[in-house]
Parts: C-alpha cells; structure tokens; sequence
C-alpha cells in the first residue's frame, strides 16, 4: 500500500487521473450498445466500476478526475452533450470509493479488504445518485417521487451490480500486478 | 477501432471566442434559467440559446443522437411526470387549479377509484419545463461539436483550476486514441480465442461477466504503462514549475463583450428572481376559465 497522503496529487495521481478518465470514456463509449429501457439521462456502464476503482487504488482525487473527467469525455465520444450534475456524480462515485483507506485498507485482496472497498462503493453510488436526482429536481422542476423514480433508482442498480462485482475482480487482478512488480 | 471527436473547424461566428468565455457563459447560463418558471422569461432563454446554438453552424442530423435523447428524457419528464401523474408540477403550481378534464375510473374487481385530473397550469408548466430543458440542452449539447478537445486542459487551467489538474485533463484526451487501439487490440485477441462481443446476452450480472474479460486486460495494460509514463514525467522534472502549454487562446474584445454580457444576464436574473419575484410559475389570465 502506497504511505502518501491520500491527499497527496502527485505525477502518479497526474498520470492515473488521465488514464482514469480516458479508460473510462473509451470503456463507456465502447459499451454503449448496453442500454437499460425507461430510465431518462442512465446508461448501463460496465464502465463505471473504473472511477471506483481508480479511487480505491489511487485515492479520492484520481477517483473523483476519473469520474467526472470520465464523463466528461465520454459524452463527448458519444455526442450527448455536458451535463454538469451527472459528471459531478461520476466524479463523486471515484471520490467515495477513494475514502476506503481511511477504513484501513491494508491491501487489494482478502475478504476483508473486498468488503471494505465494497462498503464505500455503495455509499459513493448513494451518495451520487442523490446529488444527480437533486440537481433534476433543481433544473428540471421534478418533484422528489418523479426523481426518485426516474434518475435515483435506475442509477443506483446497474452501478451498484457493475461495482460491487467488477471492482473485486479489478482489484485482484491488480494486487497480483502490483505484488509481482514490487509497486 | 476508430475514435473520432465530433468537432471540426466551422469558421462559425461561436468558434472566434474564447473557450473559457464560453464555458463561463455556459455555465452563468445554467444559473440564470434555473431561477426562472415563468415562461415569459424562459421564452428569452430559449431563444437565446437557440441563437447561441446556430452561431456554431452544427447540422441537425450531426446532433441528432443527443437530441434523440433529449427528447426520450423531455417524454419521461413531461409526458409521464408532469402530464400523467402531476409530479413533475408539485411545489412550483398554485394550490387552486382549472381542470380541463377529470376522469374517474374504477379498477374492476378491486373497486379502487383512480382519479386523473389534468389542469390548464399543469400544460402550461409542462411548456415551461420544455423550454427550460431544451435551451439548457442547447447550449450544452453543442460544446462537443464547437470546442476544440486540444484546448480544454489550457483553457480549465485559465478558468483557474491547478496545472497538475489541468494537465491531466489534457493527458485525459491524449490518452483515449491510445487506450481506443488497446481496446480494438483486447478485443481482436479475445475474440480469437472465441469471444462474441455481439452475442453479450442474459440479464445484468451475465452481460457483466462476459464483458469483465474485455475491461480487466485494457484496464490493466493501461497502469502498467502508466508506471513508465510517470517515470519519465519525473526524470523530465514534471510539476517543478508551472507548465506552458502548446495550444493556447487570447481574450478579445469580444470575449469581454461576452463576459459582460454574462454578468449582466446573471445579476438581471438574480434581481428579478429574488427582488420582483418574475422567477415564480406565470400563467397568463386568458388561459384561466372564467
């Protein structure tokens, strides 16, 4: 485990911030054609674990470029526009993910550290889809029913199933990475 | 795998400002219109954005996708939440309202009553909120296609945001036609040994699975390589001094013009939202049955 600060936005954290974002538009974009029927603004991302990711391994602040600078760039790939509130969600997801090591994370493997990282993507996808479901309310004049319906729960589920099931996987797939290579 | 950006060169009358004025006034623009429900002043929004819209001279048919969306979102949002089931509406409409039509309806063999009651307020919200939602659409839909992805690191960084954030949003760009070829390249491999991508069936967690062997290789091809790039950004002294940049933008004239106007149009709204109270639902009294 890396004894920085989480704080801490060094050329790594530059770096890894940049490959965050670009992974996770080029990942969205790829994975377009996976779409959820009657959920307005939501796409199903398998992508989307990659901010969480990067936030566990790398800390909140390259979660939270990835997310939303993710975002940012994937809509732009796919020619949907930009929507300020939904990328600042994305960013949000990474950034609450990255706060694990505050639990005490001691590794990227282990049940232990697996449930850990699992706990704090499922407050980060809370956390986000209330603050993009708000920001509809405020732009869109919804009222907290039609939100909660429309853009709270279609955004929680598939993000919710991708993350607590490809992050484990990554996260694995990383430790025998990084033990291997001495990082 | 082809990854291409949806701008190229116009020579449009948006494309000859700065993009940093641009993004402020964006943003300023999103502010502004978020204060208003009365349609009269959404009606000026609307039209400015749209004016904003053409001066980029984006086809239609370029940005029919987006479109495409906005209008499934502008159905969800008005046809099923302010129209159907009257939520879209709440807390913004006037307690007394004017139907214009009551049904009532019982369910067979339960008995429940289901009442649906659509008001004269009610439409007009519902126009209200489509305006609202497609001049904020117009203006965010047509950044993509207007602003030239090479500039966005230089321009947040004069928007104030620190050099090591905005030289990674400049990295950010560099590095999608790069992990675009991994991708193309993981796939090729995984399907020689048999991976139907076309074929990713079944509910959620299925498709998950089957994509998880395209998203862990890139994924971690991509931090191995990063390894080396941090390397050599360290032996290059990277961040002891504040970056130059090879793209860059200069205010004008007009760029001023623009910001003036933004904060005109931002303490004009503030002032008639908060002091004269325009900001709340209109409706005009005609429209009212006697």
């Amino acid at each position: 485990m890396n004894k920085k600060s989480i704080w801490s936005f060094g050329t790594r954290e530059v770096v890894y911030s940049a490959i965050g974002a670009a992974l996770y538009a080029v990942l969205s974009w790829a994975t377009n054609f996976l779409q959820i029927p009657a959920a307005g603004n939501v796409a199903f991302r398998p992508a989307v674990a990659i901010p969480m990711f990067f936030g566990v391994v790398f800390g909140p602040i390259v979660g939270f470029i990835s997310g939303f600078l993710g975002n940012i760039i994937g809509d732009l790939l796919s020619g949907y526009g930009f929507w300020p509130w939904w990328d600042l969600a994305n960013g949000i997801m990474g950034f609450v993910a990255g706060l694990v090591v505050l639990a005490g994370l001691k590794g990227y493997k282990g049940w232990s550290n697996i449930f850990k990282a699992e706990v704090f993507i499922v407050i980060g996808v809370l956390v986000a889809a209330a603050e993009a479901a708000a920001s509809e309310i405020w732009v869109s004049g919804v009222d907290v029913p039609t939100t909660i319906a429309t853009n709270f729960v279609p955004t929680i589920i598939p993000n919710l199933i991708n993350g607590l099931i490809l992050v484990p996987i990554l996260m694995v797939a990383y430790d025998a990475i990084a033990s291997r290579s001495g990082r | 795998m082809l990854v291409t950006w949806q701008y190229r060169i116009r020579n449009s009358l948006m494309e000859t400002f700065d993009p940093r004025a641009r993004w402020i006034f964006s943003l300023i623009f999103l502010v502004s219109i978020s204060l208003f429900w009365d349609v009269r002043f959404l009606a000026v929004f609307f039209i400015l954005a749209f004016a904003w819209y053409a001066s980029a001279r984006v086809s239609f048919k370029e940005t029919r996708r987006a479109w495409v969306l906005i209008a499934f979102i502008l159905f969800m949002m008005i046809f099923i939440g302010t129209i159907i089931t009257g939520g879209g509406a709440a807390g913004i409409l006037p307690e007394k309202t004017h139907p214009v039509v009551i049904w009532n309806w019982t369910v067979p063999l339960t008995g429940w009553p289901i009442v649906f009651r659509l008001t004269y307020e009610r439409l007009w919200f519902a126009l209200a909120q489509m305006l609202r939602v497609l001049a904020i659409s117009a203006i965010f839909v047509i950044i993509p296609y207007s602003m030239d992805p090479r500039l966005y690191g230089f321009t947040f960084r004069g928007m104030g945001f620190h050099d090591r954030v905005a030289y990674s949003m400049d990295l950010a760009f560099r590095y999608v036609p790069t992990l675009a070829r991994d991708f193309s390249v993981t796939l090729d491999a995984q399907r020689a040994r048999g991976y139907e991508i076309e074929r990713v069936e079944g509910g959620l967690i299925a498709q998950i699975g089957k994509i998880a062997p395209l998203i862990v290789p890139v994924t971690m091809n991509s931090i191995i390589s990063g390894e080396d790039v941090t390397n050599a950004m360290d032996l290059r002294c990277f961040g002891i001094k504040p970056r130059t940049w090879l793209e860059k933008t200069d205010f004008h004239r007009r760029d001023v013009y623009l910001m003036i106007f933004t904060g005109v149009m931002l303490i004009a709204s503030i002032v008639l939202s908060t002091v004269f109270h325009f900001g709340v639902f209109w409706m005009p009294a005609w429209l009212i049955p006697a």
